[in-house]
């Protein structure tokens, strides 16, 4: 069958335009990429997490546990089960096997002291052996049986450097203990502990190291072959007291690794979220390169036309074309998108994250959102430049420059206003007024804030020429100012000719530097709000944190606590409690908090809590409509129910959260077991806080996951960690800016490509090739700092907007911070300097007498 | 058979064209009245800035007139829209410019039968193959235009013109790139298209020795006819662009 002449056409001129399209390609794969590796990373690793959970609860088949109120089952604290309750489960018709679940945390000390550091969390287990329902595998050695007996799965053997019969030294919930390694473990098929380090005790060993007082987690029941599991289940049922409920092993696989998966997705979304604005960037680069390539192909639109080409077949053939880009870059992007997976996997394993080993899926939905977004992108840039090419009239075939006033006809002046307001108004709308909670706020101002870059990108063409101008005349280049050397005089009026292309190739890197100010202004004030914070607020000389997000076991704080160099000594535990129908996280403390974190109370004492009370913050509080002395009912996790006295309100809830408790009412209210996630701590009077110091580094040896800081210290490191999270934004969008690069250079290399003639000229009559590379160069950098200005000039009023939006709990202060804005600048000269290398080097190279000969 | 038919195949009735408004308007076409018949060779001729390139883009539907009617056969391209002036030029009328008359991206056949291609027409083969032999392209169908010297170029622009057998044929300074001799074998090839095939040329040219092959020359100087010869010989021609030059 012949093919249809479009069709032909579009391929031929993908084909003929191969290396012009190139980069191109590139940016739509490497969007693609990431849309598709997201999805891989999270469906893969999601798998391999479920087969994970899966695999250990091996032969579970029932488990009994405490019933929660309200909340999340994975994330509930659990009332523990009495060991006492196997005796009668055992008993029962079909049930072959019980065992006590018990699972706290236990730090594995290495051989030089240190802890044993993991991604993941630090696991102390009460283990019966391969035998058993756990579905823990032995690798080496044998099972621990008694007293003074520990496995760890091999894998953090291994890094510790600990081989079987070494003596080991664990810290659990009572302390430190020494125990001879007598086995080494696996999961499943792998040799880790699925991303944490587990030590494994016989259950008497357990029950006393890790502190259960003969309490377990949950228990784990297996039948006996033959019998039908709903039956067991329900005469399990039968015997149990109320507030117990029985559940499938699968069901509780299901649970445990939903709680992971959650994390996962956000990890997933938030990728997808940078390869939205990845692919937005790489569609300025597409609409670009297709614009060029139309007008370029002016006078070939024109003749088609003319021989009898009707406007719908240019228009096809354009949007042809970009479907052609976009078909390719999808393919390579999918296949971009399992290096994204692997790369990701590899380095977060290279951290220590120690992902499950998976292979790698790609679903079905992960091939048809890729392919719709990639060839979507693609061929909705291409649709401005293909409805130009059909205004090309037949006539420009004979007389081009008719055929240049209709591409250059367009509404954008008007388009632009309008695209641009509506922009602002909804970014506005969506931050301040916030419709429909999270989602509304999110969309309204991502959608805002993507209008506005195409407004401000459509406007920018009418500033595109004055402001090149002003650009070369500022900059002084090398010393002195551009436009006093030829090279840079022709910089400047090839910027200032196509005013449009300019504005479109300054746009990718504006939207990649806007949001980048963005976030650096928005990070800046939270930081300062942080620090401001921190520094009014947090009056303990110690603070003592455990990095892994485990907490500390409650026994530090206790010897803490009895250090006569100490004064006031608090930890800061945490609970779930559902208050007026809504579910909050609630504080419990010591009323000598008040001495380590000012909270501002504004009525009532923090010593109320010691007598059963609650303090909340003035917002709750106002909400509520209570005041000191009015009663609350709360709702505890496990179903408990307590009706407490308002006993203070607060002013400052930084570092308390909304609601305090007392650590009595706590434990008289839920015997989940404790932890503490830190703990504050006064130096007495009179003493030096080197002997503070060291009274309390001599109590931390024994528990060397705990991180001891004075006040600076612990500063310095809430500082830190933030920076942390900033730098990946900032790695993240990085990646976009260089995709705004591939487009500078891009263009550059097309508009060197068109101007091949004109260069040869400039050859003829003398110009150097040194300094027709600077020309091109320069103009590249003239381009960069107009992208940088405009991104600079839209992104700090953003960022300004979004600081003002955030609740006053999290960001107090606005601050533009100047050190990154002029950062910025100085780098979008180099990026231009980068992105000029290679078209500068082959206008550079091209013969006089070909350059002058082409048509 | 080189009968003269009395049908005209297109014509021009008070046709004036205007550029710019005011002190900068330019008259390009002044109330120019003409016909071209059916077989007939046309050569337009006239100085730069006479108005031939604009008459011609009028009577091709290219460009469109301020006042007057342009008639391709008995359709006044007045009367229609953009999509079907695209017809009408894929059906009716031929093409062949100075220079860039071809797709790069084609092969030599694919840019003849483009036209018929772009209009889902199946081409007269019978046709397709006198036309090919005609302009001597039997060896040269395969090759892209860049494999292609100017002549040959120039001689699968004729053959697209013709291949869709149209009404009538418009050349825009057809030789204007090519050596003399080049250019001679070209417009031999135009003159047969005329004689052996019955088509209809109109050619706008300033090259007296072109003019030449014509069945009849136009004269146009300031956007009017100014004279008329028929059966020209380049002498002839370059008399009569003396006379009108003084």
């Amino acid at each position: 069958m012949m093919a249809s002449p479009v069709v032909r056409l579009t391929l031929r001129g993908v084909l003929a335009r191969k290396f012009r399209i190139l980069l191109t390609i590139l940016a739509v794969v490497s969007g693609v990429a990431f849309v598709s590796g997201a999805f891989i990373l999270t469906d893969s690793v999601k798998g391999a997490i479920n087969n994970l959970f899966v695999e250990l609860r091996g032969e579970v088949d029932l488990e009994i546990r405490t019933k929660i109120a309200f909340g999340d089952s994975a994330r509930a604290e659990r009332d523990p089960v009495p060991v006492s309750l196997m005796k009668d489960i055992a008993a029962l018709d079909g049930v072959r096997l019980v065992e006590a679940n018990l699972l706290r945390q236990a730090t594995i000390i290495k051989p030089d002291g240190e802890p044993l550091k993991t991604s993941g969390p630090a696991f102390g287990i009460s283990w019966t052996g391969p035998d058993g329902l756990d579905g823990r595998t032995l690798l080496e050695g044998a099972i621990p049986t008694k007293s003074g007996e520990v496995a760890i799965d091999k894998a953090s053997a291994k890094r510790a450097g600990y081989v079987l019969g070494d003596s080991v030294t664990v810290v659990g919930p009572t302390g430190k203990g020494e125990f001879t390694l007598v086995g080494l473990t696996g999961t499943g098929s792998t040799s880790g502990g699925g991303g944490a380090s587990v030590c494994a005790f016989d259950p008497i060993t357990a029950n006393e190291f890790l502190g259960a007082e003969n309490k377990a987690d949950s228990i784990y029941v297996g039948i006996t072959p033959g019998a039908a599991r709903s039956d067991v289940q329900k005469a399990i049922e039968k015997v149990l007291p109320s507030g117990y409920e029985v559940i499938t092993g699968e069901q509780s696989a299901k649970e445990t690794a939903g709680a992971i998966n959650k994390i996962i997705d956000i990890f997933g979304k938030v990728l997808l979220g940078f390869a939205a604005i990845s692919l937005f960037v790489s569609a300025f680069l597409i609409f670009n390169t297709f614009a060029i390539i139309v007008s370029q192909r002016l006078r070939e639109l024109a003749l088609l036309r003319a021989v009898g080409a009707s406007t719908r077949q240019i228009h096809l053939m354009i949007i042809g074309e970009g479907l052609v880009v976009g078909i390719i870059a999808t393919g390579l992007g999918l296949l971009g998108g399992l290096g994204v997976a692997k790369g990701i996997t590899f380095a977060f394993n290279a951290a220590g994250a120690a992902f499950p080993a998976a292979d790698l899926l790609i679903s079905s939905r992960t091939i048809i959102l890729s392919v719709l977004i990639g060839i979507g992108v693609t061929v909705a840039a291409a649709v401005v430049p293909a409805l130009r090419a059909g205004r090309i009239p037949p006539v420009a075939a004979m007389r081009p420059e008719l055929g240049f006033s209709a591409l250059q006809r367009s509404k954008r002046l008007i388009v632009g206003i309008a695209t641009l307001a509506t922009g602002i108004a909804l970014f506005s709308i969506g931050l301040f007024v916030q419709p429909g909670g999270t989602v509304g706020t999110l969309g309204g101002s991502a959608l805002g804030a993507v209008l506005l870059f195409l407004g401000v990108a459509s406007l920018s063409t009418t500033v595109a020429a004055p402001v090149s101008r002003a650009i070369s005349r500022i900059l002084p280049f090398p010393l002195r100012p551009m436009t006093n050397s030829v090279p840079g005089r022709l910089a400047s009026r090839n910027a200032q000719r196509t005013p449009r292309r300019t504005a479109s190739t300054a746009s990718a890197l504006m939207v990649g530097l806007a949001l980048v100010s963005m976030v650096s202004v928005v990070a800046a004030s939270v930081k300062k709000s942080f620090t401001d914070q921190l520094k009014t607020s947090v009056t303990a000389d110690f603070f003592v944190t455990n990095l892994s997000f485990q907490g500390l076991p409650v026994a530090f704080g206790e010897r803490l606590a009895a250090l006569p160099e100490l004064g006031s000594v608090s930890p800061f535990r945490a609970t779930r409690a559902l208050i007026n129908g809504e579910e909050k996280q609630i504080g419990a403390v010591k009323p000598e908090m008040g001495d380590l974190v000012d909270i501002k109370v504004e009525k009532g004492s923090i010593k109320s809590l010691a007598d059963g009370d609650i303090l909340l913050y003035k917002d709750p509080a106002r909400d509520l409509n209570v005041d000191v002395g009015d009663t609350i009912d709360v709702t505890w996790q496990n179903g408990k129910t307590s009706k407490l006295t308002v006993g203070g309100i607060y002013a400052d809830s930084s570092v308390a959260g909304n609601w305090l408790i007392g650590l009595d009412t706590l434990a008289e209210v839920s015997s989940a077991p404790p932890v503490d996630f830190f703990i504050g701590a006064k130096i007495a009077d009179g003493v030096s806080i080197e002997d503070a110091r060291a009274a309390v580094d001599k109590v931390a040896a024994d528990f060397p996951s705990a991180e001891v800081q004075d006040q600076a210290e612990f500063q310095k490191s809430q500082e830190d960690q933030l920076n942390q999270l900033l730098a990946i934004v900032y790695g993240l969008l990085i990646f976009a800016i260089f995709i705004a690069i591939l487009g500078i250079a891009n263009t550059m290399a097309l508009s060197v490509f068109e101007r091949t003639r004109e260069f040869g000229l400039l050859r003829a009559v003398g110009m150097s090739r040194r300094h027709l590379k600077r020309s091109v160069r320069w103009e590249a950098i003239i381009v960069s700092v107009f992208g940088a200005t405009l991104g600079i000039v839209v992104g700090i009023p953003l960022g300004i907007a979004v600081a003002i939006a955030l609740p006053d709990s999290f960001v107090t202060a606005t601050v533009v911070p100047i050190n990154t804005i002029v950062t910025i600048l100085i780098a979008s000269v180099v990026v231009g300097i980068f992105a000029a290398i290679f078209p500068a080097r082959r206008a550079a190279k091209l013969d006089v007498l070909d350059a002058i000969a082409t048509q | 058979m080189t009968q003269v038919s009395t049908v005209a195949a297109a014509g021009a009735i008070n046709a004036s064209k205007i550029y710019g408004k005011d002190d900068s308007e330019v008259r390009a076409l002044d109330d120019v009245t003409v016909d071209f018949a059916l077989g007939q060779f046309t050569a337009i001729m006239g100085p730069s800035g006479s108005g031939k390139s604009t008459l011609m883009h009028c009577l091709a539907g290219l460009d469109a007139l301020t006042s007057g009617r342009v008639l391709i056969g008995d359709t006044d391209l007045a009367q229609l829209d953009d999509k079907q002036l695209t017809s009408l030029r894929r059906e009716k009328v031929g093409f062949i410019f100075q220079a860039y008359n071809l797709i790069p991206t084609l092969s030599a056949l694919e840019n003849i039968t483009l036209p018929m291609d772009l209009g889902g027409v199946k081409p007269d083969q019978e046709w397709l193959d006198t036309v090919i032999d005609k302009m001597n392209l039997r060896n040269r169908l395969s090759h892209r235009p860049s494999e292609l010297s100017g002549g040959q170029q120039q001689r699968v622009a004729v053959a697209r013109a013709l291949a869709s057998r149209p009404q009538i044929i418009f050349a825009d300074e057809p030789t204007g790139n090519l050596d003399s001799k080049t250019g001679a074998e070209i417009l031999a090839f135009m003159k047969h298209a005329v004689t052996d095939l019955h088509q209809t040329i109109v050619m706008v040219t300033h090259d007296p020795v072109a003019a030449a092959y014509a069945d009849r020359v136009i004269f146009l100087a300031d956007g009017k006819v100014v004279a008329e010869i028929d059966n020209p010989t380049s002498e002839l021609v370059l008399d009569r662009m003396k006379r009108l030059g003084s």
